[in-house]
């Protein structure tokens, strides 16, 4: 698909269309869809900035490209004023005191903010099930799941209920409901865009990112977001992608896939079928291709979630109703911290914690925290050997389809596993793009550390190929 | 200590599910038995850390701080006390 940001824009420049019909007509539609996608409208605030587009519009100024484009915000995101309830009973009334880093980016640009989007409760899901608003529906089926955990943003962007939508991408959060929804969701390199703002999960996988119709549009808004913040000093400066730079893919001489994904017994046999043909069809454009080793699925999902259970234990300590969330008052201040947490938590935010302050406890620490730090040392040196050897690396999204509504929850195990594809990436802080083609989920284009552009040339050469 | 009191949850039992991951990692051969042998961190260069001087916050910002704030007691916010035991 073309790009919806300059088609839109064309069409308010020329007063094809007023930005507040635009924003009214984007408002109904949430309003409206049975998908569960909304946590919370920002209409009066959506509307307010359309006046002032339209306004100057009217006196013939010029616009920006994302002046008055409007957009999602999955519901972890500051935005100030708004309530951000990471979708749980813990922060259900929690007000936002200032905005993320790349929220107020996009602002500045002049983009609209429509609404908080339906997520997983704290990113803590592969389904968006885990939820105080009701599991999100798919966009394609409503009897299967979302995706996740930013599975409202990806079924608005699916449904034209938003142009783009900001999601946030730790463990495959972002490319996985993309895969589910057949859009595309960027995670980029760790660090490229500020995640001032966000609400930790898993901090040293935590990206924010972009899930749009196309990929010029990713390329905007990556573009707009990202960028060295003092306030995150994980970030690092980056140069601005450049159109005609994605626009050839001549520099792309090799690509890999790893053996042992498409070899597994897990994966789904029409999406193994569909991803090898995609692989021929690349061949026959005179690519090579070559066959990768790679880690058992297995070490990658449970090296992932030591990790990243373990971070968001140390994380979530902070919502105890003291500080911050909906507080519980019990017989005494240990007993109103307690209380506040078990009540307030989801079962699967529960389980998480528990394991991460599991692994963080004495005598456990060594054998699997540290450990699993080891591994997460081993899987990056893979990755760093084999970008010497291609240029891309390409795999499917998932596994499988997506779940029917109710079946991840009583079975975590498998939603874990479900993650097979996605988790090593986010454990090297590799870029990695969800692309709507290929396999029923999408596929995955991964380049080294800092290549964002090189995923985004790649996709364009699919685009065309396949 | 136990897990539900390390984690502030009532009745807190490790999972299953999580224990199988753990399994796996207990079992995984890691050839380079250093974890601190890490070359992957995201370390800030002098040059690039922040000025050390205290930002006032917004008005705005500080109202809802304040609003936010589970707890208020003769004036006060009253903040997290840390258990020792």
């Amino acid at each position: 698909m073309d790009s919806q940001i300059l088609k839109i824009h064309q069409q308010l420049v020329d007063q094809e269309l007023t930005c507040t019909t635009l924003v009214q007509s984007k408002l109904d539609a949430l309003k409206q869809n049975t998908n569960n996608t909304v946590n919370a409208l920002l209409d009066e605030k959506a509307l307010a900035l359309a006046t002032k587009v339209d306004a100057k519009i009217a006196n013939g100024e010029t616009i920006g490209l994302l002046e008055g484009i409007p957009f999602g915000i999955k519901d972890v995101y500051m935005v100030q004023g708004t309530i951000t309830t990471a979708s749980s009973d813990l922060l259900k009334n929690y007000k936002s005191a200032y905005t993320a880093t790349a929220i107020q980016k996009l602002l500045d640009a002049g983009a609209i903010p429509l609404v908080k989007e339906n997520c997983d409760s704290f990113g803590h899901g592969s389904s968006s099930e885990n939820t105080i608003f009701g599991a999100v529906k798919n966009a394609i089926n409503p009897d299967l799941v979302g995706g996740g955990s930013s599975g409202g943003s990806a079924v608005n962007v699916a449904k034209d209920y938003t142009v783009f939508s900001i999601g946030g991408d730790t463990g495959g959060s972002i490319r996985q409901p993309a895969g589910y929804n057949n859009v595309y969701g960027l995670k980029p390199t760790y660090g490229r865009i500020s995640r001032y703002g966000l609400m930790a999960y898993a901090s040293s996988t935590d990206c924010v990112g972009p899930i749009a119709k196309s990929i010029e549009d990713i390329r905007i808004v990556l573009n707009a977001m990202s960028g060295q913040d003092v306030k995150d000093q994980t970030t690092y400066a980056s140069a601005e992608i450049d159109k005609e730079a994605i626009s050839t893919s001549e520099d792309i001489k090799t690509i890999g896939f790893f053996k042992n994904f498409i070899e597994s017994e897990a994966i789904d046999a029409e999406v193994k079928a569909d991803f090898l043909a995609a692989i021929e069809k690349i061949k026959a454009k005179g690519i090579e291709v070559k066959a990768l080793d790679f880690f058992e699925s297995n070490t990658l999902v449970s090296t992932y979630y030591t990790l990243a259970m373990a971070e968001t234990a140390s994380n979530l300590s902070r919502l105890d109703g003291t500080n911050y969330g909906n507080r519980i008052e019990a017989e005494n201040l240990k007993e109103t911290y307690s209380v506040t947490r078990s009540e307030n938590f989801s079962e699967e935010t529960k389980r998480r914690i528990v394991g991460g302050n599991q692994v963080l406890s004495q005598g456990f620490s060594d054998e699997i925290y540290l450990k699993g730090l080891g591994l997460r040392d081993q899987i990056s040196e893979n990755f760093e050997k084999d970008f010497k050897e291609v240029d891309i690396i390409l795999s499917p999204v998932t596994p499988s389809t997506p779940p029917k509504i109710g079946d991840s929850l009583k079975d975590p195990l498998a939603m874990y596993l479900s993650d097979a594809y996605t988790v090593g990436f986010s454990l090297g802080q590799l870029p990695t793009l969800t692309v709507p083609q290929g396999t029923s989920t999408g596929l995955q284009i991964t380049a080294a550390k800092n290549n964002d552009e090189l995923v985004l040339k790649f996709a364009n050469f699919l685009k065309d190929t396949i | 200590m136990t897990v539900d009191v390390l984690s502030s949850i009532k009745g807190a039992q490790p999972s299953e599910t999580v224990n199988k991951l753990f399994e796996v990692i207990k079992n995984a051969n890691l050839t380079n038995n250093n974890s601190f042998n890490n070359n992957h961190n995201n370390s800030v260069s002098l040059n690039n850390l922040r000025e050390d001087v205290v930002i006032d916050s917004s008005k705005l910002e500080k109202q809802i701080i304040i609003e936010n704030f589970p707890k208020e007691k003769n004036g006060y916010l009253v903040v997290s006390k840390v258990i020792e035991e």
